[in-house]
């Protein structure tokens, strides 16, 4: 276990989404690349051999940072690019399909090729992340897939397959 | 021995307890994540997805799924978090404590996390719980638990609970859901597999994690210990040693189920073991809670 420097890895993560976020470096711990955030509280507690702690931020592999859905959920709730989808189309995400226009509500921050986008659903709740696969609001074919799914909430369930 | 005589075995031993087999019909349940919604949202949300859901009377947060097309365990709402399926009876322990907010809560055998997370709701992500489990498996599950339901105020430990004591910290609150034999009502292949063996077996780990407990519980600490067995051997014959042994004594548990029985199988129990609470089972599982604290 190791307190971590702000965790490069995360800035550059949340940059991809034009997302801030203050993350209070001394209070995140990192286990076996895998980041966790506490409170001071728990912070006085910590223990060297723990196996998960606070609010598990995401892990690194091979280099690159993979979230957890609760930074996910952070995130969302500041600015930072969104799409915000209808529910038929949240469903279908969430068993890993890309998102087509026609199923967009509304989007927030850039919407260009290659920016990577949050995905909600119309209570503001985050669902994913995926990448934008054309220039949004100059696409004018609503049949067209959009935004490519990187991550979804549905790896719930795929985790607990893996298990079994 | 055989089937018919492992079942006959067991529901005779259930006559003496007082309890009749009548079949049971189990049913599935809900808990609402407080912390993560309204209760009334997430309700009116499922409802308007043609899930019908009844309030279950004993339990704040718990309701019971009337009709459902789908599997409730894999909506957005279960996803993010919104709630839990959790077994009514499995509700009850954790609605025990008192006074949990902002404290130092054990939760000593906590995979797959149902209770962990219905602790973290209680506590309103306040304090600090210390989990623990032994199979990695497990943790996985847990830890993926607590990812889903926004958890933040939990430390997990891969750690046997009989050894608690080496986390070398004291708790307010401690929650043993102890491992168990089980029972057949959640369990159709139940009778063909246990055997007094396996019910005596875990009577005597269960002691262990009793009385490892009551060496790291505060002075005004409080520990709720159940089980979803129906033997008296994982449940009053434990917890009379342990009001006899140890330095604790029982508190009435004001929940759901009926008071457990003070004479079983010709022996005489400690009075207070009334103050306990059997669950026979019937629209939940099979179910054994009771709250002990440190004598004086």
């Amino acid at each position: 276990m190791r307190t971590t420097r702000p965790n490069k890895q995360i800035s550059d993560f949340l940059a991809r989404f034009k997302a801030t976020i203050n993350l209070n470096e001394k209070l995140i711990v990192e286990k076996k690349n895998r980041y966790y955030l506490l409170n001071k509280n728990l912070m006085t507690q910590l223990q060297e051999d723990f196996y998960h702690a606070g609010v598990y931020l995401g892990k690194t592999k091979r280099s690159r940072f993979f979230p957890s859905f609760t930074l996910l959920a952070m995130v969302a709730r500041g600015r930072v690019n969104k799409i915000v989808v209808d529910r038929k189309t949240g469903w279908l995400f969430i068993c890993g399909r890309d998102i087509f226009k026609r199923g967009i509500l509304k989007t927030a921050g850039s919407m260009r090729k290659g920016d990577h986008a949050l995905v909600v659903n119309q209570y503001g709740e985050c669902l994913g992340f995926g990448v934008l696969l054309c220039n949004l609001h100059e696409e004018r074919d609503t049949q067209k897939v959009v935004l490519k799914n990187i991550s979804d909430i549905g790896d719930f369930l795929r985790r607990e397959r893996k298990r079994i | 021995m055989s089937l018919m005589l492992s079942r006959d075995f067991f529901l005779d031993r259930y006559e003496e307890l007082g309890w009749r087999f009548r079949k049971p019909e189990v049913k599935q349940s809900i808990r609402v994540n407080s912390a993560n919604a309204e209760r009334e949202e997430v309700i009116a949300r499922l409802e308007a997805q043609g899930v019908r859901l009844n309030k279950i009377s004993f339990l704040e947060e718990g309701y019971w799924v009337a009709k459902s097309k789908f599997s409730l365990g894999a909506t957005p709402e279960y996803l993010l978090g919104l709630y839990s399926i959790q077994e009514a009876a499995a509700q009850i322990p954790v609605t025990l404590f008192s006074k949990i907010e902002g404290s130092h809560v054990l939760d000593a055998c906590a995979a797959p996390g149902g209770k962990t997370v219905q602790l973290a709701n209680l506590m309103k992500n306040t304090g600090v719980i210390v989990a623990l489990d032994v199979k990695p498996r497990r943790l996985v599950a847990l830890s993926n638990h607590l990812e889903r339901c926004h958890v933040e105020n939990t430390i997990v430990y891969m750690l046997d609970a009989r050894k608690s004591s080496r986390l070398n910290m004291k708790f307010d609150r401690i929650l043993l859901d102890v491992p168990c034999s089980g029972n057949f009502s959640t369990d159709s292949g139940w009778f063909s597999r246990r055997t007094i063996n396996d019910v005596e077996r875990h009577a005597r780990l269960q002691r262990k994690i009793l009385a490892e407990a009551v060496q790291i519980l505060k002075a005004d600490g409080e520990i709720v210990y159940s089980t979803c067995s129906l033997e008296p051997e994982e449940n009053e014959f434990n917890v009379d040693w342990a009001v006899q042994t140890l330095d604790v004594e029982l508190v009435d548990s004001d929940c759901y189920g009926e008071p457990a029985p003070t004479k079983i199988f010709g022996v005489e129990l400690d009075g207070s073991i009334a103050k306990c609470k059997r669950i026979w089972p019937r629209l939940t599982q099979g179910f054994f809670v009771c709250k002990l604290r440190r004598k004086g």
